[in-house]
């Protein structure tokens, strides 16, 4: 079994059994659903629900990937890291291991709450739709996973990283184009919004919406991510303790 | 002994060997021109915390770089070929790390599997019979013991069949059982034919169980030979004296002073037996009251408090360590 596939499944049957973090992690995007996408007083579109799902798509992967390094931490801070790092196999296979496990966790948690917008009454996605949602998401998810995992393995502990985690993920929500489209935000947080990778996942899902092919946006996202995960793969290479 | 640069028959014949390893954290010499080497044998490395002991295990399986000297593990440099080296060896940190949410079973096919041995399942389930783990091996980790916790580790790194184990610290937060058991599983390596190399503050363990011993104090080694050697290094017998009022010294011949540790004095002499009645009346005409005697053969914290003096520990101390030995996640 490949190195990689062997760390991705040690971290998604912990993470099956633990339950809890599965649950909480699904808490946050359904508030928004519910709370934001139904009950928002919004004069821009009649059907805000629909309007909002992409953005909560995306901030499901953004906390799910966030939440994600996390893993590396702990494994730092109970002593797993080192023993991984004592192991034969190439070390950027830990980092790819992490990557796919926290996308693929990601991916499992926008499911849930696509189905969940669903029921609320947004319009369902076509099969082709859904396929581009899903291509989005996961070059999205690779991209946050790989930043996180490379943030995690700067910070000492958890405190730490839940503190730099609650500084990137407020942020880069509100200055998205998840809430808004570009016409009725404020001049100043437009062109803010529009460098933000996470509108670019976001209008990527919108664009599909109208039926047309975001080229732009996955090709940003996707050079975004390599080149992510290739600085990633540089720092895990030099990796001491 | 360590052997020359030009003993080159000997440099092949030891499966580990150091040569000037340094290691520095800005200020702080952690390890200090260390140069072993260690044969197919239990060998020790002691020292209280913050002496350098897991700096140089780090080291050698190839997690930390040394800023000079080498070191080989089974021909292989650790720094040309640090995956060749880590194919030959397996690393139990200190830290006890099992996941607890996977069974015994699973942990150790984990590394199976990470190691590339070619039938994990049954492998796995060799070791797990080694080291008794079979009838609770489907069981998730978290019921585990201390003790079973730690036979774990070994399981998971003996699965792949290394020429070297490197331990840290094995036997930390371990009951006497469960501490006894362990050394036993070392023996039997041993035994058959692997290099075992352990760290640990326990003097008595490292007297008991290692073949040889290195005292490591400040990143320096003290001295290296078999347990027994160490002993004889000192004295035949120490005596140690309570005693009331203030030390000033005695001179009784054949018998020399040691240290003193609060109101007990070590004295080092050849004939313990004989020389207690000349120290007791050399300490009563010196104005000592004395409370109390004893004989008993050096141990290894003797050899140690000779050769670095009692020191303070200022290492230091890792709260995720502690953690992690008290078994909480």
């Amino acid at each position: 079994m490949n190195p990689i596939l062997v760390y991705c499944k040690r971290d998604l049957v912990r993470w099956f059994r633990g339950k809890w973090g599965f649950i909480a992690a699904m808490a946050m995007p359904a508030a928004w659903l519910i709370f934001v996408g139904l009950a928002l007083p919004i004069r821009f579109t009649d059907h805000y629900i629909d309007f909002v799902t992409p953005g909560i798509l995306a901030m499901t992967v953004l906390s799910a990937s966030l939440a994600g390094g996390g893993l590396l931490i702990l494994d730092r801070m109970l002593g797993f890291f080192n023993k991984f790092l004592a192991l034969p196999p190439p070390r950027e296979s830990i980092l790819f291991g992490k990557i796919l496990v926290i996308t693929i966790r990601g991916v499992i948690q926008s499911t849930i709450i696509l189905i969940f917008a669903f029921l609320l009454g947004a319009r369902l996605y076509s099969p082709t739709q859904l396929i581009g949602t899903y291509i989005i998401l996961f070059i999205f998810g690779a991209l946050l996973s790989a930043t996180a995992t490379t943030i995690a393995i700067y910070l000492d502990d958890h405190d730490q990283y839940a503190a730099a985690n609650a500084m990137i993920s407020m942020p880069l929500f509100f200055t998205s184009s998840a809430m808004m489209p570009y016409d009725v935000m404020p001049d100043w947080l437009e062109p803010i919004a529009k460098v933000n990778p996470l509108s670019y996942a976001i209008d990527g899902i919108r664009i599909l919406k109208t039926g047309e092919i975001p080229v732009t946006q996955i090709s940003i996202l996707s050079l975004l991510c390599i080149g992510v995960v290739t600085l990633a793969v540089h720092v895990f290479r030099k990796v001491k303790i | 002994m360590a052997p020359t640069s030009s003993d080159n028959q000997s440099l092949q014949e030891y499966p580990l060997v150091t040569h000037s390893l340094t290691k520095r954290f800005g200020e702080l010499l952690a390890v200090d021109t260390l140069t072993l080497s260690v044969g197919t044998e239990i060998f020790g490395l002691v020292g209280p915390n913050g002496s350098g002991k897991t700096t140089t295990v780090l080291m050698l399986t190839t997690l930390l770089d040394p800023d000079s000297g080498d070191a080989t593990i089974c021909g292989y440099d650790i720094r040309k070929h640090p995956r060749r080296v880590r194919e030959s060896i397996s690393y139990v940190p200190q830290d006890m790390a099992v996941d607890v949410r996977l069974t015994g079973r699973e942990n150790v096919i984990m590394f199976a599997e990470l190691y590339g041995v070619k039938n994990p399942v049954e492998r796995s389930n060799e070791v797990l019979k080694i080291l008794d783990l079979l009838d609770r091996a489907d069981k998730r980790a978290k019921v585990y013991s201390g003790g079973m916790r730690r036979r774990l580790e070994l399981a998971q790194a003996l699965v792949h069949n290394p020429k070297i184990l490197f331990l840290d610290e094995p036997t930390v937060g371990l009951d006497v059982a469960a501490r006894k058991k362990i050394w036993e599983y070392i023996r039997t390596l041993r035994n058959d034919g692997m290099t075992v190399f352990v760290t640990t503050h326990y003097m008595d363990e490292a007297d008991r169980y290692c073949d040889r011993v290195a005292i490591i104090d400040h990143g320096r080694i003290q001295a290296v030979d078999t347990p027994a050697r160490l002993k004889g290094m000192i004295s035949e017998d120490i005596i140690s004296v309570s005693i009331a009022g203030t030390f000033t010294g005695i001179d009784v011949p054949g018998v020399k002073f040691a240290h003193q540790e609060e109101d007990t004095l070590i004295f080092h002499c050849e004939n313990g037996a004989a020389a207690l009645p000349l120290v007791k009346d050399a300490l009563s005409d010196a104005g000592n009251q004395v409370l109390s005697m004893s004989v008993r053969q050096p141990s290894l914290d003797d050899v140690f408090l000779h050769l670095v003096g009692p020191g303070e520990d200022k290492s230091p101390f890792k709260s995720s360590t502690f953690r992690n030995m008290m078994g909480k996640r």
